[in-house]
């Protein structure tokens, strides 16, 4: 987090993390797609030929708060693939909550926790306390065959205290449920260390509902909270 | 922990985005095609770009009165360095109907000038930040309805109209409406410029910033390599120095144990009879294959603890082979196996060497032979003359030392040089022995700068070929450096 009090602007960062083919850069797409042009900038990835994530990705999300405090959410992928560990290192630096994309299917559970312990890794790297920065975990590409079964997924969230999330990210599915999640462990933790509310006067459902007002929530789980507005020709 | 912020973690900036000759063309472009002057500013103030048009001549002509000067820098400053939006005198632009409401439309605001020409403003938004403005203008706007306005006029009594409305023609005329819509054109142009340069620079600086890390990162596993490698080596090293201490303390009882047996057996203690005799030769036998065994642990310990040292000096090379065979024909000629010695027809001449260690080079050789040679066989050494060898690329002789034995199979050639290496090292083996003969041999052949090398057939024998030089180096001396086992860094699987 980096808070300007001077310029009045509050910037997060979400890292959207896991194993190479997972999906990361797919959320962020999905969540483009679903964004009101006012409050996003573009889409900045840099994909090798055959579409694999060469450095990151960049989403940037922006709003000002009632009472005039700019506030950017910057969303970040990191590259999959292992020989890009020290990519992975620096993007994750500074790093507020860490969405972890996981592959749902059997036969990448050994990588899944591989790049677990990366994350780990490259999170104490960094100086950043596993403890303080939230994770939440997406399980994605639950439509395939030979995933891990709910009751297996559900084993899963009972070993951590991380929220975990079911996804098919290429339809959408799951997708804002995460961003949800994310941005609401990055602030209850921000908010517990720089008393945001207090501070800047920026609560949890403002600093979410300025996101999701303008996200169309069409089909997803936060439509009754975040109601569309209209349908958008977000694009 | 990387030491600095990544660029990731800070604002760039838009002269980091923006390639400054590039951008600069095509703001002359943009200019040239719609006669109105650009100038781009950062949010500091930096100016990007600054193309003038057409107004030169007007706007020097007024500045030229010290009033018109006062309001012109006054003017200047609003549109360069005061707020965009509608205060001091600025005012939202009267749009054509039908232009697009852009967050950049709505942001935009139109500054008059008191010569009643006027300025356009754009802030460069971006990502929800300010970077910097884009100011069009001046030009004349067609909705004027009076030139020159009072507000020019009133600068000077000295002020010619005539030649002002004259100079003020050379000003591209438009409607406001158009202004701001080839405003908008210009953004269009300006955010994909910035998107690209955008990703561009952050790229670049990433991939910059991951090699760095990466190399960190490499550096640190070598530094813990090296520290590993140096303990590795102070261990060898008290290894070594331990069995040199200790093959010295075993060898000076067993010189006494076979002295005094020597001293029985010649009957100096008193006559022992044919039974007693043979006892206590078989000790002085045994103890002299001990003691030769404690002299090669002791050699190859000094050679590992980096204690040897050559002596270089003239020697007589024919000398040196027949000597060496005489000591091994005794033990020769009791297994059964023929000793054949050849000499080049010409006795080699200025030969240089250490003569002892040499010898113990051909013994150590020629005692393997007979060793792995069953009876019946033969063992030979041949002394070649002194001629160019390739092998060293200098001129050199060679001592060959084959016999008709066991052989070696060709995998083990380069074993069988290593310090304690048998090729059968079965605790039921035929042949006894340390394995050191041939570590000791390659260490002092190499200290002398030359080599061995050995060709051999399973079944039928094997044949050791020494090449050594005539004359070592300038050096009197060489210390033999200790062999040191080749550390590989682990191949890294990420790369």
């Amino acid at each position: 987090m980096q808070l300007n009090h001077a310029q009045r602007e509050l910037t997060v960062k979400i890292v959207y993390y896991g194993p190479g083919l997972s999906g990361k850069t797919t959320n962020l797409q999905m969540i483009h797609q679903r964004t009101q042009p006012d409050v996003r900038g573009r889409l900045l990835t840099v994909e090798t030929h055959d579409d694999r994530t060469l450095f990151f990705d960049l989403l940037p999300v922006f709003f000002s708060t009632a009472n005039g405090f700019k506030v950017k959410v910057k969303l970040f992928t990191v590259p999959g693939q292992v020989i890009h560990n020290a990519t992975r290192r620096i993007v994750l630096q500074g790093a507020d909550a860490v969405a972890f994309i996981a592959d749902s299917r059997r036969n990448a559970a050994a990588e899944n926790n591989s790049y677990w312990k990366n994350l780990m890794e490259n999170m104490r790297e960094n100086a950043l306390d596993t403890a303080q920065v939230p994770v939440v975990i997406q399980f994605n590409k639950r439509d395939l065959p030979d995933t891990k079964t709910d009751a297996e997924i559900e084993e899963t969230r009972k070993k951590g205290k991380e929220p975990v999330i079911g996804a098919i990210a290429i339809r959408g599915v799951g997708v804002l449920e995460t961003l949800h999640a994310v941005l609401q462990s990055a602030y209850r933790t921000l908010d517990a260390r720089a008393g945001l509310s207090k501070n800047i006067g920026l609560t949890e459902k403002e600093f979410l509902s300025q996101v999701f007002v303008n996200v169309d929530t069409t089909g997803t789980e936060l439509e009754k909270q975040f109601p569309p507005k209209k349908p958008t020709g977000a694009a | 922990m990387s030491k600095t912020d990544s660029v990731l973690q800070r604002r760039v900036s838009l002269s980091e985005m923006l390639d400054s000759e590039s951008f600069t063309d095509v703001v002359k472009g943009f200019v040239e095609l719609y006669k109105v002057g650009i100038k781009v500013f950062d949010d500091k103030g930096a100016k990007l770009a600054d193309v003038k048009i057409g107004n030169g001549d007007f706007c020097g002509y007024v500045f030229s009165f010290s009033e018109g000067r006062r309001r012109c820098t006054a003017t200047v400053g609003r549109v360069k360095d005061g707020p965009v939006e509608c205060t001091g005198g600025a005012r939202t632009p009267q749009f054509d109907a039908g232009t697009p409401g852009t967050p950049q439309t709505k942001a935009m605001v139109t500054v008059p000038c008191f010569t009643g020409l006027r300025y356009v403003i754009l802030p460069i938004l971006w990502d929800g930040d300010t970077m910097g403005r884009v100011v069009f203008g001046p030009f004349m706007p067609e909705d004027l309805k009076e030139f020159p306005p009072s507000t020019l006029t009133d600068i000077t009594q000295g002020l010619d109209v005539a030649n002002a409305r004259n100079l003020v023609l050379k000003v591209r005329r438009a409607p406001e409406g158009t202004v701001a819509r080839v405003m908008l054109h210009f953004w269009q142009l300006l955010n994909t410029m910035l998107f690209s340069g955008q990703k561009m620079f952050l790229t670049s600086q990433l991939h910059i910033e991951a090699t760095r890390d990466q190399n960190r990162e490499l550096e640190e596993r070598n530094k813990r390599l090296e520290d590993a490698n140096t303990r590795l080596k102070e261990l060898d090293r008290l290894k070594s120095a331990f069995l040199a201490t200790v093959s010295h303390e075993l060898r000076t009882p067993l010189t006494s144990i076979i002295g005094y047996s020597e001293m029985l057996a010649e009957g100096l203690a008193g006559a022992l009879n044919n039974e007693q005799v043979d006892y206590v030769r078989t000790i002085m036998d045994k103890g002299e294959t001990l003691l030769k065994l404690i002299s090669s642990i002791l050699d190859i310990s000094q050679i590992e603890a980096g204690k040897v040292r050559l002596t270089f000096e003239p020697m007589d090379a024919v000398e040196l082979v027949q000597g060496s065979v005489s000591s091994l024909l005794p033990q020769a000629h009791k297994k059964g196996v023929a000793l054949d010695v050849k000499l080049p027809p010409d006795v080699p001449k200025g030969i240089i060497g250490d003569r002892d260690r040499l010898r113990q080079v051909i013994v150590n050789l020629l005692a393997n032979a007979v060793k792995f040679t069953p009876k019946g066989g033969r063992v030979g050494v041949t002394l070649t003359g002194v001629g160019q060898q390739p092998d060293l690329s200098a001129p050199g002789y060679r001592i060959i030392v084959e016999d008709s034995g066991v052989g070696i199979p060709a995998d083990q050639f380069d074993k069988i040089f290593q310090s304690f290496y048998q090729v059968d090292s079965s605790s039921t083996r035929e042949y006894g022995g340390a394995g050191l003969g041939l570590a000791i041999v390659k260490s002092f052949v190499e200290g002398h700068g030359g080599l061995v090398r050995v060709s051999s057939e399973i079944g039928r024998g094997a044949r050791f070929t020494v090449v050594l030089p005539v004359s070592p180096g300038i050096q009197p001396q060489v210390q033999i450096a200790p062999p040191v086992t080749e550390l590989k860094a682990p191949v890294d699987d990420r790369f």
